[in-house]
């Protein structure tokens, strides 16, 4: 900001008096210009289909790079049918895959496409995810479920996977040498209201008992203004405001970039805001 | 809350505003609030500078942070800082705010013209005659210097061409010209009818 003309006081109580006459005109905490967010189901289908333009486009030699963990590009597609697979059996009221864990549940589906021709794996993965959709679309998206060690909603759990899908699509970009996407801005939207959401979560799991109130604000389609409360419940919380982008703040929940690689713009203690990021990053699954 | 810290930079050619303008559109209020802090002085000045008044400026720069957060996105970071373009909208709401004013005084000028003469101008009427030139005098202001000199000593002191040329040591020619300028450039301004009034 410049103050590039003359200066003249500002008469007593008019900061107020716009104050309240902005937030009258336009709510704090609401983005402009809005956006109507996607539905869970919309979100995870639109994840989808990025996903299945992304495979469509990938040379034989790109199924065979390395790209996450021990798996080759085929793999890593391989695991996601599992974990569609484990998703439909969740959806299907099976309690058992409540327990299992993310990676072991679905290694033995990564194994199988090793070997098949790549046309194969695309078919068995769209098939899947198809499946999943459609039982998503009977599913009371409010009722709760248990996949892989977490309890949630099952909206939540969609827009969690739309997380895994836009994650690993990027990943296998990564590897073939194609660039990197980025969601539509009403994907975004309830992509950036679970991340919030689950702040506090991400908090307990790091370990961060301070109470902090944070002001996170992510710039850019899709994002927001939230006021978050993490840590131990407190009546004299430490104020943290956070500004950071949008996209970079999901790939930073996605824990494809760590705290500092985050532009980030930070109000208040710089320690209690690497903490927090920290805690943002938690709860990504690979 | 402490002051900001910042860790990095967004890229751009005015990291800053551009921010802050990231940061408007967001739904930070904090951010309108900084804004306000850092730009309503300058904003301020400039209502001033055209209205002259105080309480007709403050709703100017009212009406210019309103504007700033209901549509942040009308503020282009490429085409300058926001300090200029808050004190461009300032000064386009005062003089709109002048026009308006000035029109409204015209219609009320023209009303007192086909009312019957012989009665005492009442208290309101007073008022707004002491309005009219009060505005007048704040649309002069936006006049180059040479020309506001020529109309404030023909208009406001009642001189002759004749007499304006010789206080301003110019041609009489050349203060008619002068004057014929400025009110070419007033009449952009104020209401035709209102200057026919006066």
């Amino acid at each position: 900001m410049t103050a590039d003309r003359q200066d003249h006081a500002v008469p007593t109580g008019l900061r107020d008096r716009i104050m309240a006459a902005s937030r009258d005109a336009r709510p704090a905490g609401v983005a402009v210009p809005e956006i109507a967010p996607d539905s869970p189901t919309e979100a995870f289908a639109r994840a989808a289909d990025a996903f299945y333009q992304m495979l469509t486009s990938l040379g034989d030699e790109d199924w065979r790079r390395p790209v996450l963990r021990d798996l080759d590009v085929q793999g890593l597609v391989g695991h996601l049918i599992g974990v569609e697979r484990d998703v439909q059996r969740c959806l299907s009221g099976d309690h058992e895959v409540g327990s299992a864990n993310h990676v072991d549940s679905t290694q033995p589906a990564a194994r199988s496409q090793a070997g098949r021709a790549p046309g194969l794996t695309v078919a068995d993965w769209r098939e899947a995810v198809d499946r999943t959709l459609a039982l998503a679309g009977r599913s009371d998206l409010d009722g709760m479920v248990a996949i892989h060690g977490v309890a949630l909603r099952v909206r939540d759990l969609l827009i969690a996977r739309t997380f895994e899908l836009w994650t690993h699509e990027n990943d296998i970009r990564a590897v073939a040498g194609l660039r990197a996407s980025v969601p539509e801005p009403s994907t975004l939207r309830p992509m950036t209201e679970l991340a919030t959401a689950l702040l506090p979560f991400g908090a307990a799991c790091t370990d961060l008992r301070e109470p902090i109130s944070v002001h996170l604000v992510l710039t850019g389609p899709g994002g927001g203004t939230w006021d978050v409360a993490v840590g131990e419940p407190s009546q004299d919380p430490s104020q943290l405001g956070i500004v950071a982008d949008v996209v970079g703040f999901c790939r930073l929940f996605a824990n494809r970039i760590s705290p500092h690689d985050l532009d980030v713009l930070v109000t208040g203690d710089p320690r209690q805001a690497t903490s927090v990021l920290a805690a943002a990053a938690a709860l990504a699954l690979d | 809350m402490p002051g900001p810290t910042l860790a990095r930079y967004f890229p751009g050619v005015e990291p800053t505003d551009a921010l802050l303008a990231g940061r408007l559109a967001a739904g930070d209020d904090h951010a309108l609030a900084e804004a306000f802090d850092h730009l309503a002085p300058t904003v301020y000045g400039a209502a001033l500078r055209v209205l002259g008044e105080g309480s007709a400026a403050q709703d100017v720069v009212q009406d210019v942070f309103v504007e700033l957060w209901s549509h942040p996105d009308r503020y282009d970071p490429r085409a300058g800082t926001l300090g200029t373009y808050l004190n461009v909208l300032a000064r386009h709401r005062a003089v709109d705010l002048v026009r308006s004013e000035l029109r409204r005084l015209a219609r009320q000028a023209r009303h007192h013209r086909l009312t019957p003469a012989g009665h005492d101008p009442s208290p309101s009427d007073a008022v707004a005659a002491a309005a009219t030139a009060d505005a007048m005098r704040a649309a002069v202001r936006l006049l180059p210097d040479d020309q506001r000199q020529v109309v404030e000593l023909a208009y406001f002191q009642g001189l002759s061409y004749r007499e304006v040329a010789v206080a301003t040591g110019i041609p009489e020619g050349t203060a008619k010209s002068r004057l014929r300028l400025a009110l070419a450039k007033l009449e952009t301004v104020l209401d035709r009818q209102l200057l026919e009034s006066i």
